[in-house]
């Protein structure tokens, strides 16, 4: 079949090259659209799953709140959680040694520095080093003195070291003569409140 | 095809009839004579039926038809081939045509043609020039015989030898076909005697003597003779020529014509001239008489409609695809739509939850956490007693080791270490003697339950092979130079 003369076909070839332009236009438009849909569900889907993930944390936050407040609360009043309360724990050593009958002491307290990350478990804790030192007549003075700390104090602490040396050679005499020093090493814990997250 | 819809004309020298034929419809518009009136009305019909492709039948007796064998050859080397052995066999007829009906089986393998011509065209030009005129997409002339192969094919007649005896207003139409395929055919023409009844048992002996005469039949072939005369004036003509053992003759009857047509008896009876047009008006032009000059218009027309065709599948296909696109993005919407509500709902759901929350100096997450670790610090302190024990019971044995100082170091892993800074009570300058004592003291604390393990820091003398020593032997030996430090690990838990 021989190709006719394109002027009789012009109508023809036309119509022909709008339906390819208005076609492809078409189906470009409606496949932009579809992608932007697609883009779109699934913004909107992960916004959900953040949305029911914040739900779910909600609702464990709430249980853990309700199984945990009053706990919590009362660590606030024994000063473990908050700013430190350092007249608290050098009345707490003064009275501990008072109520173990010793000879007085001697204190130090250092700066606050962040305790160890294996020890604050990504918790904000905080540690304050405080030296201690006090005659002893005897040895067993000494837990003496940390049991009645422990019942003077609500603040959290540990002892982390403590060294005894004999004051003289002299043999010890039946007489209220402290032979002994006693230099402990206290430190003391607080978590720092964070009350921007708390919400 | 639905959209196979043309104009199938038959054309005689006294008139045109017009069948407007679609696959499964049809219908007859009627015949026009060849006069002013009748061209007039004819040009009306093609005006009402524009842009349909046309095919004209031919049904004249101005006809003639050659079998020849031609060496086989293809593409344009065959086209002048034909047109030179058209233009030699019919001089200067227009209207000519050759089909390569079959291929030898033997020798060179050459081609069988059937050539056909129209011997005067001249009354046709009214006609051609109306659909020039009208510009109507001619895709073929064909003769009657043509039509009437087409006819023999739909009534299934498989005999080798049939003459097909046909007729019509025009007149009486004979035709020959061996295997299917036309080889010969001739209109005796209704203004003849021969269209008297009884004649035309004579015009068919006639006919089949000239077909052995020109070797087109064998003489020995017997030739199956079909009568095709809706009005019953051949019937007449069957008896004689069963007669004749040459023959073998049947009527084709008007119901199984139209059983074979799939047209209504009383239309087919009302036109017989239809049945050879409907035959042929969905096959393939297998014999085409007409010039390619007069075959331009539907040159154009199928490029047209393939262009159109092109543009219209086209458009439906992008159609489609765009609103399938467009659909299922609908669809995305409607989901987004649903899942915004359900975030909404969501979001409401913990705001609520987080609205109660009292105010807390941590994130709720951590106050377990906080707890924990306050139990966990919260652990008795240095238990001194517990480490004096495993000491006190060492130094009660051994009175002669006076402890000077003692740290105690809490590395909170269930475990205690000590430092001892010790000597010995008495001294009189025998360090073998006092190491002996001091081994002895450490021995003792080894083996003391709660003392995990014991090691000597310094001795009153260093024996190491790396250390360097020195002393001295002048004067009285003090206690002080017995001073020993050991460390040792205990078990707090």
């Amino acid at each position: 079949m021989n190709l006719p003369p394109i002027a009789s076909l012009k109508t023809s070839i036309l119509l022909l090259l709008a339906a390819v332009s208005i076609s492809a236009v078409g189906v470009y438009w409606s496949h932009e659209q579809d992608t932007e849909a697609r883009a779109a569900l699934q913004l909107q889907q992960a916004a959900l799953n953040a949305a029911r993930a914040r739900q779910q944390q909600g609702q464990t936050e709430e249980r853990l709140i309700v199984q945990h407040l009053d706990a919590y609360q009362a660590l606030i009043a024994r000063g473990f959680v908050g700013e430190e309360n350092r007249l608290a724990w050098i009345e707490a050593v003064q009275l501990a040694n008072q109520d173990a009958r010793l000879y007085g002491l001697s204190y130090t307290l250092s700066p606050r520095a962040a305790a160890p990350a294996t020890l604050a478990s990504g918790l904000p804790l905080n540690q304050t080093r405080m030296v201690v030192k006090m005659p002893l007549l005897v040895e067993t003075d000494l837990p003496r003195f940390f049991d009645a700390l422990s019942a003077r104090t609500t603040g959290v602490f540990r002892v982390n070291r403590c060294r005894l040396s004999r004051v003289s050679d002299v043999p010890p005499q039946p007489v209220n003569h402290p032979e002994l020093d006693a230099e402990c090493e206290l430190l003391w814990f607080t978590v720092a409140a964070d009350v921007k997250e708390a919400k | 095809m639905i959209f196979d819809r043309r104009l199938i004309l038959l054309a005689t020298p006294r008139q045109i009839g017009v069948l407007d034929w679609r696959p499964g419809h049809m219908h007859w518009l009627g015949e026009f004579a060849a006069s002013e009136a009748g061209l007039a009305a004819f040009r009306q019909v093609l005006l009402d039926h524009a842009q349909l492709p046309v095919l004209l039948v031919v049904d004249t007796v101005d006809e003639d038809y050659r079998s020849d064998i031609l060496p086989h050859v293809q593409g344009r080397a065959r086209d002048e081939l034909l047109q030179r052995k058209l233009k030699q066999v019919f001089r200067n007829a227009r209207f000519t045509g050759a089909w390569r009906q079959a291929r030898e089986t033997t020798g060179r393998r050459d081609d069988r043609y059937l050539l056909a011509a129209l011997t005067d065209g001249d009354w046709l030009m009214p006609w051609l020039s109306v659909l020039h005129r009208e510009q109507a997409p001619l895709y073929g002339i064909t003769p009657m015989a043509m039509a009437c192969q087409h006819l023999l094919a739909r009534l299934r007649v498989h005999e080798q030898h049939v003459l097909l005896a046909c007729r019509f207003s025009n007149g009486l139409r004979l035709s020959y076909y061996h295997d299917g395929l036309l080889r010969f055919s001739r209109l005796i023409g209704s203004d003849m005697p021969t269209q008297l009844a009884g004649n035309a048992a004579d015009e068919i002996a006639k006919t089949q003597l000239y077909l052995s005469g020109q070797r087109i039949l064998p003489r020995e072939a017997r030739l199956h003779v079909l009568l095709l005369d809706l009005s019953g004036q051949l019937d007449s003509a069957q008896a004689p020529l069963n007669a004749d053992p040459a023959f073998s003759t049947r009527r084709v009857e008007l119901t199984s014509l139209a059983r074979a047509l799939r047209i209504p008896q009383d239309f087919l009876a009302a036109t017989a001239e239809i049945a050879p047009l409907a035959a042929i008006a969905g096959e393939a032009l297998s014999l085409d008489l007409a010039p390619p000059e007069l075959l331009r218009r539907h040159s154009e027309f199928l490029w047209r409609r393939g262009l159109n065709w092109a543009a219209g599948i086209v458009a439906a296909t992008g159609l489609t695809l765009g609103a399938t696109y467009w659909l299922h993005a609908q669809g995305l919407r409607d989901q987004a739509l649903q899942i915004r509500v359900e975030t909404q709902s969501s979001d409401a759901r913990h705001a609520a939850i987080v609205r109660n929350f009292p105010a807390l100096a941590t994130r709720p997450d951590q106050l377990g956490l906080t707890l924990a670790l306050a139990t966990q610090l919260n652990r008795k302190p240095l238990d001194v007693n517990a480490l004096f024990m495993p000491l006190g019971q060492a130094l009660a044995a051994h009175p002669d080791v006076v402890v000077k100082a003692m740290t105690l170091q809490d590395t909170a892993d269930g475990t205690a270490d000590i430092t001892l800074e010790a000597k010995l009570a008495d001294f009189d300058g025998n360090y073998r003697a006092a190491m002996s004592r001091i081994d002895g003291f450490v021995a003792r604390l080894a083996a003391t339950p709660g003392v995990a393990a014991v090691e000597r820091l310094t001795s009153p003398v260093n024996t190491a092979p790396t250390a360097t020593l020195s002393g001295k032997t002048i004067g009285e030996a003090g206690s002080d130079e017995t001073r020993f430090t050991l460390s040792l690990q205990l078990r707090t838990s």
